[in-house]
């Protein structure tokens, strides 16, 4: 609700109590009641004291802290991060500056230790038996995804051929954004289930076409086929992993965020100054300066609640 | 002047044939003012197939149906101007001098409104439901209800928390918001002639199976009052996307000898179903008035109702337990209610005699005439004011609403050069209080 009609709310709803106790005065001495079935001596415009009095405002409260907040914005920051790498890495992969090969090696190497990774926190989770079939299909599956990939590498180089490159820079950019804006950044402690929802789907969706569409302006297949294979690392495997890691300690948190934050910043400086120092504000100002202005925007809350809301049924389920 | 008969136009998207309570009120209410000899319209939108033009119904009340097509649930397009030229056209032929819009999503009602003003017409406008504030819907209704306020001369609500509610949605001053509540005609619901057996007792519910109605208490509540009491019955009515719930748990359950589900009931049987019970139950989770409430109680139920909106206003304490909107506490207030029932407490006659000291359609009459006269002697804005008080919603919206203001006056002056005042063609033969007497009293 905005700030303007909240404010002129707060004054109508105190002066109508002024207003009221005066009035009450000149009217008979009749007690008002606020019942519709009996016939009162009141006018039926007459504005009892007890007018509005069961208004309540913000009746759950919860005023932020700025430490939590941060951790919280991290995933946030994670995330840009990795689109900034993935950005910095399709660069260097257009210029031919970047050895497409050692991107395969990297992006296998990061499978491995992620999933590794992943593993360990399923140890320490207490879910480590009765999974060897479960890991089973998983290397089945990452064996089929890195074999249609490949597979497809020559079909994705040529299939925006026909397009002009500043429609794919424009088609890429929103659909990275979109990326970013639907991603999942709830940690698996708080959102049960929060991986099935249908914005994280859309979400990679829009990540890997993006991927797509900026590996087929690329030379050769094999670097189609790094580009697409580093993405799915990237915008579908590493968001599982962040999605346990949330609930992992601070420092941990902190730890990660800083890491891939500089190194997206720093793979990003010799390409252009310009881009790495906007990355940086773009960084800093999602970890330090959002949590701030949220807190800052707390002030302003002001939720209006009355016997008239809609109750909420409590049943055992 | 001050008794001079006025001409009403009520104006709503919501009316015959259609039914609920907002239909069913403004017929009642043009009814009794018609008996009080003013004169009364009504305008709405057609209703597919045929029903579209000027009709009529008993006892003489002319109904105005405008070939606009509806949007969702019986509700027009709000485009702020093609309602205009019907608008005009009717007010003038037939010498309206006062407006009546009911309900705040009936974009007509708002449209007539607006357009009211230029053809010195006054406005009073009754909102018949509650909203909340903080969902994209009634953020943007809400703002829609707070322009058309700003040039309204009286608001009527229907209790005293819809009172609270649409001062604060509309931003009004509370003296210009009037409580006049519903009513029902008592002759239509008589208690059983027959007092009923009391070694079993039957809880009535009648209502829209939705979320809204609260029918996940009702789902999760009777199961266990059917374990805990042998000797109660369920009678439910309605229809709705909760039903299912309702046939499950009763599969569920094995309670289909327990607990009948009658599916949709037509308004005029609800009083055949509501005498087979002794108890009436409203799971509600968000009620303007209850009028469903007010007609079993009528009907001589003892009443159980969730502690919502305006429903603790319509009734006195001894005529109605409440409960809180929890499966534990719908459970404790049932078992009350079959106690005081089962050790006869409660008279259903007396409750009907009571309840027909309450409420009076011609009462609703006479307070809601109070309110036209009211706004009849106060001093109409002029557009300045208009102007003004539309800038001062707001830096967005006020604005937006001043150009169509703005654009509404200029379209009503090319009405007034294409379809001069003249060519129309007015009523003059009236349907005077005489022939109204002759009509119905004989």
């Amino acid at each position: 609700m905005n700030v303007a009609l909240v404010k002129t709310l707060t004054a109508t709803s105190s002066s109508t109590t002024t207003d009221a106790s005066t009035r009450l005065v000149v009217m008979s001495e009749d007690h008002w009641e606020r019942v519709l079935w009996k016939q009162q001596s009141f006018p039926d415009n007459y504005v009892p004291p007890s007018f509005l009095s069961s208004l309540t405002k913000n009746p759950n409260f919860r005023p932020y802290t700025y430490w939590p907040l941060m951790l919280g914005a991290c995933a946030i920051t994670q995330h840009l991060s990795t689109i900034f790498i993935f950005l910095s890495v399709f660069v260097r992969l257009l210029d031919c500056t970047f050895d497409p090969r050692l991107l395969v090696f990297i992006s296998a190497a990061m499978f491995v230790a992620g999933y590794a990774l992943w593993e360990l926190l399923e140890c320490t989770q207490g879910g480590w038996l009765a999974s060897s079939d479960r890991r089973a299909k998983a290397v089945k599956a990452s064996i089929l995804v890195f074999l249609a990939l490949m597979a497809l590498a020559p079909v994705l180089r040529t299939l925006t051929a026909a397009t002009s490159s500043d429609s794919i820079w424009a088609l890429s950019a929103c659909l990275l954004i979109l990326n970013a804006a639907l991603a999942d950044y709830s940690s698996a402690a708080r959102g049960v289930g929060a991986r099935e929802r249908l914005t994280s789907v859309l979400s990679i969706n829009a990540a890997i076409s993006a991927a797509v569409v900026l590996a087929s302006r690329l030379q050769d297949d094999l670097s189609v086929f790094a580009l697409v294979l580093f993405a799915v690392q990237l915008f579908a495997l590493f968001p599982l992993l962040r999605y346990r890691l949330q609930d992992a300690p601070s420092s941990i948190q902190l730890g990660s965020t800083l890491t891939l934050a500089a190194f997206s910043v720093v793979i990003a400086a010799p390409l252009s100054a310009t881009v790495a120092s906007l990355f940086a504000t773009a960084l800093g100002s999602t970890t330090f300066l959002a949590p701030a202005v949220l807190l800052w925007a707390q002030q302003y809350k002001n939720e209006i609640r009355g016997p008239w809301d809609a109750a909420t049924p409590r049943v055992h389920s | 002047m001050a008794n001079s008969p006025l001409s009403i136009a009520m104006i709503s998207d919501f009316f015959h044939p259609n039914v609920g309570g907002v239909e069913n009120h403004i017929y009642m209410l043009s009814v009794n003012l018609l008996r009080r000899g003013h004169k009364v319209i009504v305008i709405t939108h057609s209703y597919p197939p045929d029903r579209v033009g000027v009709r009529w119904l008993l006892p003489g009340l002319k109904v105005y149906y405008i070939p606009f097509t509806t949007l969702v649930s019986s509700a027009t397009l709000p485009d702020f101007l093609t309602f205009l030229p019907y608008f005009r056209n009717i007010i003038l032929r037939e010498r309206i001098t006062l407006i009546h819009a009911h309900a705040s999503l009936s974009a007509l009602g708002h449209e007539g409104i607006l357009h009211a003003h230029l053809l010195g017409v006054r406005t009073v406008f009754t909102d018949h439901s509650l909203f909340g504030f903080a969902d994209a819907a009634s953020i943007l209704t809400n703002k829609l209800l707070e322009a058309t306020m700003r040039t309204v001369g009286a608001t009527i609500c229907v209790s005293h928390t819809g009172r609270e509610n649409t001062v604060l949605r509309a931003n009004l001053a509370p003296e210009d918001v009037y409580v006049i509540p519903n009513s029902l005609i008592a002759d239509q619901f008589l208690p059983a002639a027959t007092p009923l057996t009391s070694d079993t007792v039957t809880i009535v519910v009648v209502s829209r199976l939705a979320y809204r109605k609260g029918v996940d208490l009702l789902v999760a509540a009777a199961p266990r009052i059917c374990a805990a009491c042998p000797n109660v019955r369920f009678v439910v009515g309605g229809d709705g996307p909760k039903l299912i719930d309702l046939l499950q748990m009763r599969e569920k359950y094995f309670l289909q000898d327990r607990i009948e589900l009658l599916g949709p009931v037509l308004h005029r049987d609800v009083p055949k179903v509501l005498t087979r019970g002794a108890i009436f139950l409203n799971t509600s989770l968000t009620e303007a008035f209850g009028t469903a409430i007010l007609e079993a109680a009528c009907a001589g139920l003892y009443i159980v109702s969730t502690r919502v909106g305006g429903v603790p206003e319509i009734l006195p304490e001894d005529m109605i337990s409440f409960a809180l909107p929890t499966e534990d506490d719908i459970f404790r207030a049932i078992v009350e209610a079959i106690d005081i029932v089962q050790h006869g407490k409660h008279d259903p006659h007396r409750a009907h005699e009571r309840i027909r000291g309450f409420y009076d359609w011609k009462q609703v009459a006479v307070r809601t005439e109070k309110v036209y006269r009211a706004v009849m002697d106060s001093p109409p804005q002029n557009l300045w004011t208009r102007i003004e008080r539309t800038m001062g919603l707001g830096p967005f919206v006020g604005p937006i609403f001043t150009i169509i203001l703005a654009v509404d006056c200029l379209f009503f002056m090319c009405l007034e050069y294409w379809y001069p005042r003249e060519d129309i063609d007015y009523v003059d033969k009236q349907w005077g209080k005489h022939r109204f007497e002759e009509v119905l009293e004989t």
